[in-house]
């Protein structure tokens, strides 16, 4: 079984967001840019499940600008067998990274396409689902674990235990599918250095977007960035009778 | 509050807290040493250099013992108070004072945490680069009284290096100002760097400008896995030619397996006998394969096994964690504390030296090994068999250590690299400083503090 992964380039999770001054963005000149943690899991639990025999091939795929290529080769330095790099200079939203995991999907025919729940830098928490459903095949989103044995693997069958509002649901969902991880799947590997030597060596096929005949209709429209209001000084108060008063005075009680 | 002093003291610093229950006295009477038991008088939490000043005139009256006390993590025993001393502690004057962006410094008071200094440094967009794993508790009188190091020496160099200015209560109770943030001062004797590295033995540092740098471009973290000792030294001249390093530390498969017992993760498969975390700046791609280019070379050599790299912060910290988590890990076997220097040139010949020694000396006691080799500075810690009695333990250690004392003079090296001389190291001092100097420091120490009433019995006797 083959198995995709979503592996999206972020802004790293330790980076404190600064919004630029105009509003327009976040800065990203001189951030440190990591992979999407969900889809470093992703890329963990494909490697996982090739470890136990289940896969055969973990093809790592990520969408964007020329320079994404040292970002493809950690994945591959992480263990993938090649990356897959489908090259724009334009931001890319949830329906259209879909729509290329479509075409992907149609040229790659995976049994199973692992992503993060989403990414960390929109939220959107969108392209898993959109893609199952373009796709037309199962979804199981929000994984914390995934239970493919090397048996009910060819037999086309995952047991995905999600997480929910109201703890854990275990589902089952038929091969080909998509999964998307959530944080509590499993812990990523570190990446050997040796094993980025021969990184060098392993392929990344490179897709121009134009080339996919995919119209990019992004009907987002974001008007402006702004940073969170700051927290306003906390009231001491001398007991409860006066935190009681003061939580009544404000509605709350 | 039955002690007449205490009431005199309460008397006359009507607004001061002081602490006299057990528990207490317990808690700020000791540090991170176990071989003490704490017996402070009391201990006082003055919020002001003025009631700091009025504690000092108080000891002075009533013959009064004072230990300044900031986070006391310390592993000498620079802040045990064991003898019915009054504890001062700081912990309360910990406010930031003031920044100043032409200058680029930051004035703080003395019991400020090292962590909350460097997160003050960051909200004016720059850095206080002194670090190591104590920083949450640690205080920065504290670092100023050790000249504490830590993990970014190589880069950075000691707490000495960014200490602007100092406000200091001497032993007679005595406000000093101490340089003013001056950069340039040529005008006599400099009495801040006299003060830092005291260890509360000739004032009590109530207040501290510091100086604060850009922070670092953005750097990488690894992880190296070494076949044999001399392999160390090798790798960092090599890494140190080619890298522009901020920290390069190493541990033993010992202290690895310590750590990882403690809950960190196994970043590495395989038995390998020595490890180094390094961190670099690496801005850029060209960095980042220089940084390979140099691995390689190392692997080829013979010096290097095994290795793995961050790929964010988070398993930069995961890294980081398998050296700073090592002091922690240890903790539970009561470790005997060895933190020795020698100059780096002459590193490799004490590392044989000291392997041959401890491997003779200690059979059967489980002895770890970490530090700062690129500053020449070891961390050796013996741990203490569970069936061992603390005494006859402690004694075993101390014998070993009069042994490696004489190899430290042979080197040249230092009895403390940053931990202090305290209690713990006292008997020793005489390895690394000559008669003279010794009797020299007494001199220094009987004018700041006429009566002998700061930290006494810390340092020399």
């Amino acid at each position: 079984m083959k198995i995709l992964v979503g592996y999206k380039r972020v802004v790293d999770y330790n980076v404190r967001i600064q919004v630029k001054p105009d509003g327009t963005g976040v800065v990203t000149d001189g951030v440190k840019l990591s992979a999407n943690p969900f889809d470093d899991i992703a890329l963990e639990e494909a490697l996982r499940l090739r470890e136990k025999g289940v896969a055969t091939e973990v093809v790592v795929v990520a969408i964007g600008p020329a320079d994404l290529t040292a970002h493809l080769r950690n994945g591959l330095a992480m263990g993938a067998n090649r990356a897959i790099h489908v090259v724009t200079d334009a931001a890319v939203q949830p329906l259209t990274a879909a729509r290329v995991f479509q075409r992907l999907v149609e040229k790659e025919q995976p049994g199973l396409v692992i992503t993060g729940k989403q990414a960390i830098d929109d939220d959107a928490n969108q392209t898993g689902q959109m893609l199952a459903t373009l796709w037309d095949r199962p979804q199981a989103t929000f994984a914390s674990k995934v239970d493919i044995s090397v048996e009910s693997g060819a037999d086309g069958k995952a047991t995905v235990t999600r997480e929910v509002d109201a703890g854990l649901e275990v589902i089952e969902v038929e091969l080909p599918a998509v999964i998307t991880t959530d944080l509590r799947l499993n812990e990523p590997r570190f990446i050997k250095l040796p094993d980025i030597m021969k990184a060098k060596a392993k392929p990344i096929d490179t897709i121009e977007f134009a080339s996919l005949g995919i119209e990019a209709n992004d009907h987002l429209k974001t008007t402006h960035y702004a940073a969170p209001p700051k927290r306003s000084r906390g009231v001491m108060v001398k007991d409860a009778t006066e935190l009681v008063a003061a939580l009544k005075q404000k509605g709350l009680l | 509050m039955t002690d007449p002093r205490l009431a005199s003291l309460a008397e006359q610093l009507p607004g001061l807290r002081l602490f006299t229950a057990p528990a207490e006295l317990e808690h700020y009477g000791r540090d991170w040493t176990r071989r003490w038991t704490p017996a402070p008088l009391a201990v006082a939490l003055p919020t002001s250099v003025e009631e700091v000043q009025g504690i000092v005139r108080w000891a002075n009256e009533h013959g009064v013992a004072l230990v300044p006390s900031g986070g006391r993590t310390g592993l000498s025993g620079g802040a045990v108070a064991a003898n019915g001393e009054l504890v001062l502690s700081l912990e309360r004057m910990n406010r930031v004072l003031g920044f100043d962006p032409a200058d680029r410094t930051l004035t703080v008071e003395a019991g400020m945490p090292l962590q909350a200094v460097q997160e003050a440094a960051k909200a004016q967009g720059l850095i206080y680069p002194v670090d190591f794993a104590a920083r949450g508790s640690c205080s920065i009188g504290g670092n100023i009284a050790t000249n504490a190091g830590g993990i970014r020496v190589i880069r950075y160099g000691n707490t000495r290096e960014w200490i602007a200015g100092l406000k200091v209560v001497a032993g007679n109770g005595e406000l000093l100002e101490l340089n003013r943030a001056l950069v340039k001062n040529s005008s006599g004797y400099d009495f801040r760097q006299l003060l830092i590295g005291s260890e509360g033995t000739l004032g009590v540092v109530v207040e501290a400008t510091l100086r604060l740098t850009d922070p670092p471009p953005p750097s990488q973290v690894m992880l190296l896995a070494l076949p044999h000792m001399d392999a160390l030294m090798e790798v960092f001249a090599l890494f140190r030619s080619r890298l522009s390093l901020q920290a390069f530390e190493f541990f033993t498969d010992v202290a690895l397996r310590h750590v990882l017992a403690h809950g960190a993760q196994r970043a590495l498969d395989g038995e390998h006998p020595y490890y180094v975390v390094t961190e670099f700046d690496a801005a850029d791609e060209r960095a980042q394969e220089a940084a390979l280019a140099a691995f390689e070379h190392a692997v080829e050599q013979g010096w290097i096994e095994d290795g793995a790299i961050a790929q964010s912060e988070a398993q930069a910290a995961a890294l980081w964690r398998l050296r700073e988590g090592i002091t922690e890990s240890l903790a539970a076997h009561k470790p005997y504390k060895n933190d020795v220097s020698v100059r780096i040139g002459a590193v490799p010949a004490f590392l044989h030296e000291m392997q041959a020694l401890l491997g003779r000396e200690y059979p059967h006691f489980e002895v770890v090994w970490f530090g700062h080799i690129g500053d020449g500075n070891l961390h050796i810690n013996v741990l203490k068999p569970a069936d061992l009695a603390d005494a006859d333990f402690i004694a075993q250690c101390e014998h070993v250590t009069k042994l490696l004392a004489a190899t430290l003079k042979a080197h040249g090296g230092s009895i403390s690299a940053e931990h202090g001389i305290g209690l713990v190291k006292k008997p020793y001092l005489g390895s690394t400083r000559s008669e003279a100097e010794v009797a020299l420091m007494r001199g220094v120490r009987q004018v700041f503090d006429p009566k002998g009433l700061l930290n006494p019995g810390k340092l020399f006797d």
